[in-house]
């Protein structure tokens, strides 16, 4: 095996081990099989917690030091985030169903503000796409990205602002409020969906390094691709 | 016209050492030796993207001292100003403003010490020339003269109270002269100037370049047309390719 | 002749500048506001009026109309700078937070300035069944002007020159403004229904002071990313 198929392996693993951990766990009282949607919605929506913290991470460090590789890992970290707040919402809406008696509820803080958070990064996106240039795009995004993670720490307490049908925090001052073995698939999804994390991102940042690469040109000047203009042909 | 005096051709001396001046800005004249460069660049390089746009640049500008840029279109001579008015940080290489190293916490101050005036003005289109000006006065608080003193300097009084979109391109250039005369940096930059100028504001480009050496400060000149920088600079360097010659 | 223009000099400057070309070009008090009452008028028009219970939308509609036309205050065309007067400013050395703080300020007085000329609409239109007490609902007004003024010239500012600044601004401020949008409205609501205001309150001021610092913060890194 090399030295690049480690970390995807081992994320492998720990999903399918995760999966096992998941379907192995005892049903909820109330919610029977449905809650085991919940394996994948949390590490969706901690992953995505993360992510948008690691971009964040990149962002400052990247002003700091002007290194294009805090800039890469916040891109990368950014992307990696959107899918997994979509992927959060989609489970989110498919456990809501059968348990809510609907997908989506207005009046629920959390789903609204994860929503937005997906928005506020759909933008981070559309403005690194929408400028050219690498360095202007780094200075540019990077400030964004500072500015956007408000969004995280937002959504995780809205739920303690309004009251509404989402599930209160499970992880409380007072305790932990669940089976064991629903412990343990929802930890081992959580480690699971971090290591796959750790391996998007390393896969990601070595496209942007050969990304950046081939972007190179072959050194010559801006100014020789002007030339003295052929007067004979003005007619 | 203007009155100024015609200035036809005036040689500015190069390293001249200057003590502190008495003006009103007299906390940010810095005393000088004659080894000391006003401006110096090297291995000065930029990109814009991938591609490169200045290679290799090595440029002093001494004390007093006016130097005429010039070179074909796309050259990368406006991106030197950039480089040297601190707007555009190089990719590789050093730029030293005043005898030191061009520093974030610094740029404030140095810029203050930086006129740039270039083909487009940066007129408030809605704002009169005076108030364009009195805008300036109001933000910096350093003046040498009044923005109405500027306007007539430039002979342009009789418009004072006309707004800059009613007004011509070499109305709004002269505006942009003014602001450099009410304002009377230590390095003037000055990209492609002369455009759109009649005789007599050409004359004042002339005499502000020369006022500025004389004070001890410096002047940089960007333009297509040699002949115009020949007419006026003694010292002229030319950009091919990206690179000096 | 006076030494150098402090921070309020400078930012007061600005402000000043803004609210003058405003009051030569007139696009936020007649282009804008006329714009948004027309939005206004036209939401009944998109339901069936007579059995659509209108005074529940009052207010919903009025934080609407303020967000999406507010953000057309602060990113309007005579209220952009281009890159060359952006150029100068900086060349004057001019503290990149006294400009953030200068067109801050006068966007929020433009915006206050529409919402509070929106509101008898509000209550023409939709006939709200209680509006609450002027003071405190001002305030509220104000507050949501202020920070969504600031987080709209941040905007402004990150995509200064962009080609698709006009669209893109927006889709960057709509999200990260609802903080503002949740503060204002459940201020109004807590008003009406005689409930504390605390809690609404608090979060506005908490989302207005962290926009405050975050746009003084990265005004210095902003000047170099956009000139």
């Amino acid at each position: 095996m090399t030295k690049r198929m480690v970390l995807p392996t081992l994320s492998a693993a720990a999903i399918a081990y995760a999966l096992w951990l998941a379907l192995d766990s005892s049903p909820d009282v109330f919610q029977g099989d449905f809650v085991r949607i919940m394996y994948v919605h949390v590490p969706s929506s901690w992953l995505a917690f993360l992510a948008f913290g690691v971009t964040a991470l990149g962002s400052a460090l990247w002003l700091w030091r002007k290194t294009i590789v805090w800039d890469r890992i916040a891109e990368a970290s950014a992307e990696i985030g959107v899918i997994f707040t979509a992927l959060a919402i989609l489970t989110g809406a498919i456990w809501g169903e059968p348990v809510w008696g609907t997908y989506w509820d207005w009046g629920d803080a959390r789903m609204a503000s994860t929503a937005l958070m997906l928005f506020v990064y759909l933008g981070y996106l559309a403005l690194r796409r929408a400028t050219p240039d690498p360095v202007a795009r780094a200075k540019r995004s990077s400030i964004l990205g500072l500015i956007a993670v408000v969004q995280v720490p937002l959504v995780y307490f809205s739920v303690s602002f309004w009251r509404t049908l989402h599930q209160g925090m499970t992880v409380r001052p007072d305790g932990i409020q669940m089976d064991g073995s629903m412990v343990a698939a929802l930890l081992g999804g959580l480690a699971a969906f971090t290591l796959l994390y750790l391996a998007l991102m390393v896969e990601r940042v070595r496209l942007a390094r050969i990304e950046d690469a081939n972007t190179l040109s072959d050194g010559v000047a801006a100014g020789t691709a002007i030339t003295a203009p052929d007067l004979d042909g003005i007619s | 016209m203007a009155n100024l005096g015609l200035v036809a051709h005036f040689p500015c001396a190069p390293g001249v050492e200057f003590r502190v001046s008495s003006s009103a800005r007299t906390d940010r004249r810095l005393s000088r030796t004659v080894n000391s460069s006003l401006v110096s660049l090297r291995g000065v390089g930029v990109r814009f993207g991938p591609t490169p746009v200045l290679t290799g640049i090595d440029l002093d500008l001494a004390h007093g001292e006016a130097i005429g840029v010039t070179g074909p279109n796309g050259a990368g001579k406006s991106t030197l100003l950039g480089v040297i008015s601190t707007l555009l940080a190089p990719n590789e290489g050093s730029l030293e403003l005043f005898g030191g190293p061009v520093q974030r916490r610094d740029l404030p101050q140095m810029r203050r010490n930086i006129g740039m005036s270039a083909h487009e003005t940066g007129l408030y289109p809605e704002l009169t020339l005076l108030e364009n000006l009195q805008l300036v006065e109001r933000l910096t608080g350093e003046v040498v003269m009044s923005a109405m003193q500027a306007l007539e300097v430039v002979g342009l009084a009789g418009a004072a109270h006309r707004r800059s979109s009613a007004t011509s391109a070499g109305m709004q250039r002269r505006t942009d002269l003014a602001r450099l005369i009410m304002t009377r940096p230590q390095l003037i930059l000055l990209d492609e100037a002369h455009a759109a100028l009649d005789a007599d504001a050409r004359d004042i480009v002339d005499r502000l370049i020369h006022r500025t050496c004389e004070a001890g400060g410096g002047a940089v000149v960007v333009s297509h047309d040699r002949s115009v920088l020949a007419r006026s600079l003694e010292r002229i360097v030319e950009i091919r390719a990206g690179g000096l010659t | 002749m006076s030494g150098r223009s402090g921070f309020w000099t400078q930012a007061l400057a600005i402000a000043k500048r803004d609210l003058l070309i405003e009051s030569r070009g007139g696009e936020v008090f007649g282009v804008v506001l006329p714009f948004a009452a027309v939005a206004v008028f036209v939401v009944p028009l998109a339901t069936d009026a007579l059995a659509t219970r209108l005074d529940q939308l009052a207010y919903p509609v009025y934080w609407l109309v303020g967000l999406l036309f507010g953000l057309q205050v602060a990113l309007r065309q005579t209220g952009t700078e281009t890159m060359i007067q952006r150029r100068t400013l900086a060349l004057l050395g001019i503290d990149p937070a006294a400009r953030f703080a200068g067109r801050s300020l006068a966007a929020a007085l433009l915006m206050t300035g529409v919402m509070v000329a929106i509101a008898p609409l509000i209550v023409l239109f939709y006939d709200p069944r209680a509006i609450p007490a002027i003071g405190p609902s001002l305030l509220a007004v104000v507050g949501f002007a202020i920070g969504l003024s600031m987080l709209s010239t941040l905007a402004g500012d990150v995509t200064v020159g962009l080609r698709t600044r006009s669209s893109l601004a927006p889709l960057i401020v709509a999200p990260i403004s609802v903080p503002l949008l949740i503060g204002a409205s459940q201020t109004f609501e807590s008003l009406i229904l005689d409930r504390s205001t605390m809690a609404p309150a608090l979060l506005l001021t908490v989302t207005v002071l962290s926009l405050a610092v975050t746009g003084v913060l990265t005004a210095p890194a902003l000047e170099d990313a956009t000139t």
